[in-house]
């Protein structure tokens, strides 16, 4: 069977969800019989952008113009372009300081040092090209990339999840943080597919995954505030991985 | 004949004589205090105390989420291939015992689900009364799925009345004979008596979809999936099929849905019966109140009173019930 031909590209990321991919060590032979890696720059060389791929996985968000112009390449080679991760997904937190003086920001880190490229407020990649997928995380789930590449091999796309971190954490047994211990925890907001991980260890959930279809962020907000957590609170805490988070 | 009486202290000895005839589970308090039901550890007694436990008896029966076929080039489809060992539930209380009843209604009915049935078939039900409190509602509609035990036990002051339902419960009843007395004592109903009911003439006339309480309670509602989780009798699952990366081996999967969710409604191509939750609310209650399909006019709640203690919303869909039960004439 010819092997389907895919890049994966990092942009303004930490690289944790390439690593993702490449901590599949089990799987990695038969990754390497069914893809070919031909534009991997973080794992592979040389890495060349040539020819059509049947799919692009990139993750990171865009803040940069030379990752603007990867992107669009990476989208006209593509047959499937797909969002790798939190900050792809939704700026992550790269975009926490979205909304902020740019220039402001770029003296506290850099004080009067010249910086080496120029910078825009960072975008997740749906704001810029057509997405075809998602898979979400910080990083994301190990089963549901190989999930996800199992699929591309039958021409398939991944169903999305519907359901919020609560929804597993239930089917898990696990005492609810929230409400039973007054814990300022995301998971009614955050959409699920992690199996509920950092609340079935008693940590509450970050929102690291983005919001869930149909999130009631009123009535949430309101449950969040009797246990003592403002708007604010929340709001801040949201988009520390989605800054597209809106009252 | 008199009762049969254990004395409590005698309990842990009853404990122990029950392992014989297979695993024990029954209610047990963990560290972070929630109750589930769980393997009781020898010399541990489980927590009697407790009303109700997170998730209901059905997680052993239809599991959160299992395989229900794997896929070979080679085999086609098949079974999992799942050794069910005998399994007691102990100290289990007459509204899950009906919640079984329902599941076993649905599950063993006209197409026998074979996983289901093998876990039935080696599951044996020791009941144990309780006294309902005020997210309990038992009491307040009387139900027409039967609460059946193999064993029963009712609290008296030092003790219970230890009653056989069925003929395995009589040979349990002979395996730990020594360690029960006849007694003359007056054993009280216990709230199964709330359970087995002469159901009511099944309402037919569909719910009154423009009746505001829909979006009042899809307007709090956070789509969490907890009441349906954590209730006895709600067996929505979604199915999902997932195809290995050899490209010759597939999975198949079973796992809990819930009606309120997106995509329980949804079919190919995006489109959806229900779109939004006020739609999926009267969904929901019909199928909690009035019943559907070939169980119609049976009520799926047990009134354990699980989805309103966990909702962080509060929800609560008996209110609706009562005012709608009331006025059933007038609709």
């Amino acid at each position: 069977m010819k092997k389907m031909r895919v890049a994966i590209a990092g942009l303004t990321a930490c690289s944790g969800c390439q690593l993702a991919l490449l901590n599949c060590e089990d799987e990695l032979p038969e990754l390497f019989e069914k893809f070919a890696f031909h534009f991997f720059p973080m794992a592979c060389s040389p890495a060349l952008l040539e020819g059509e791929y049947d799919a692009a996985l990139v993750e990171g968000c865009l803040s940069m113009p030379h990752e603007k112009e990867l992107l669009l390449e990476l989208r006209k080679r593509s047959v499937h372009l797909i969002a790798l991760g939190t900050c792809a997904v939704w700026g992550g937190v790269a975009a926490l300081r979205n909304g902020e003086d740019r220039e402001w920001l770029r003296q506290q880190v850099y004080g009067h040092n010249p910086v080496a490229s120029e910078t825009f407020e960072p975008l997740p990649l749906h704001r810029v090209v057509k997405v075809d997928a998602a898979v979400t995380g910080c990083p994301p789930e190990k089963e549901e990339l190989l999930r996800l590449l199992a699929g591309l091999t039958r021409g398939a796309l991944p169903v999305g999840i519907d359901y919020p971190v609560c929804t597993e954490c239930r089917m898990r047994e696990n005492l609810c943080l929230l409400t039973e211990r007054d814990m300022f925890c995301l998971g009614l907001l955050t959409l699920g597919g992690c199996g509920a991980r950092c609340p079935s260890l008693g940590v509450p959930c970050e929102g690291c995954r983005g919001p869930v279809p149909e999130a009631n962020l009123a009535e949430a907000l309101e449950i969040y505030s009797e246990k003592g957590f403002g708007r604010i609170t929340v709001l801040d805490r949201l988009r520390r991985f989605c800054p597209e988070w809106k009252l | 004949m008199a009762p049969q009486y254990i004395a409590s202290h005698n309990l842990a000895a009853l404990l122990d004589r029950l392992r014989r005839y297979g695993e024990l589970h029954g209610p047990v308090r963990g560290d972070d205090e929630v109750v589930r039901f769980a393997a009781i550890a020898p010399g541990t007694l489980p927590d009697l105390s407790a009303l109700r436990t997170l998730l209901p008896p059905k997680k052993y029966l239809l599991h959160p989420q299992e395989t229900i076929l794997n896929y070979t080039a080679a085999a086609g489809y098949q079974m999992p291939a799942e050794e069910v060992r005998p399994l007691i539930l102990f100290g289990v209380h007459p509204c899950d015992l009906a919640g079984i009843n329902y599941l076993d209604r649905v599950f063993l009915g006209d197409a026998p689900d074979p996983l289901y049935a093998a876990r039935r078939s080696a599951l044996t039900l020791i009941g144990i009364s309780c006294t309902p409190d005020e997210f309990c509602s038992c009491h307040i509609s009387p139900s027409p799925l039967n609460a059946l035990t193999d064993l029963s036990l009712q609290s008296l002051a030092d003790g219970y009345a230890i009653s056989s339902g069925s003929p395995r419960g009589d040979e349990l009843l002979e395996g730990v004979k020594e360690i029960l007395e006849e007694r003359d004592i007056a054993v009280p109903e216990d709230t199964r008596r709330f359970f087995g009911q002469v159901a009511a003439e099944p309402l037919r006339q569909e719910l009154d979809a423009t009746l505001p309480d829909w979006q009042t309670l899809a307007d709090a509602c956070l789509g969490c999936g907890a009441c349906s989780i954590c209730c006895p009798t709600c067996y929505c699952f979604d199915v999902l099929e997932f195809g290995g990366l050899d490209g010759r081996s597939a999975v198949r999967l079973r796992q809990w849905d819930n009606c309120l969710l997106k995509c329980h409604a949804e079919v190919a191509g995006g489109m959806s019966f229900q779109k939004n939750r006020a739609e999926r609310f009267r969904y929901r209650y019909r199928h909690k109140f009035r019943g559907f399909g070939p169980l119609q006019g049976i009520p799926s709640c047990v009134g354990c009173g699980r989805c309103r203690v966990v909702c962080p919303a509060g929800l609560d869909l008996r209110p609706l019930a009562e005012r709608l039960d009331e006025g059933r004439h007038e609709q």
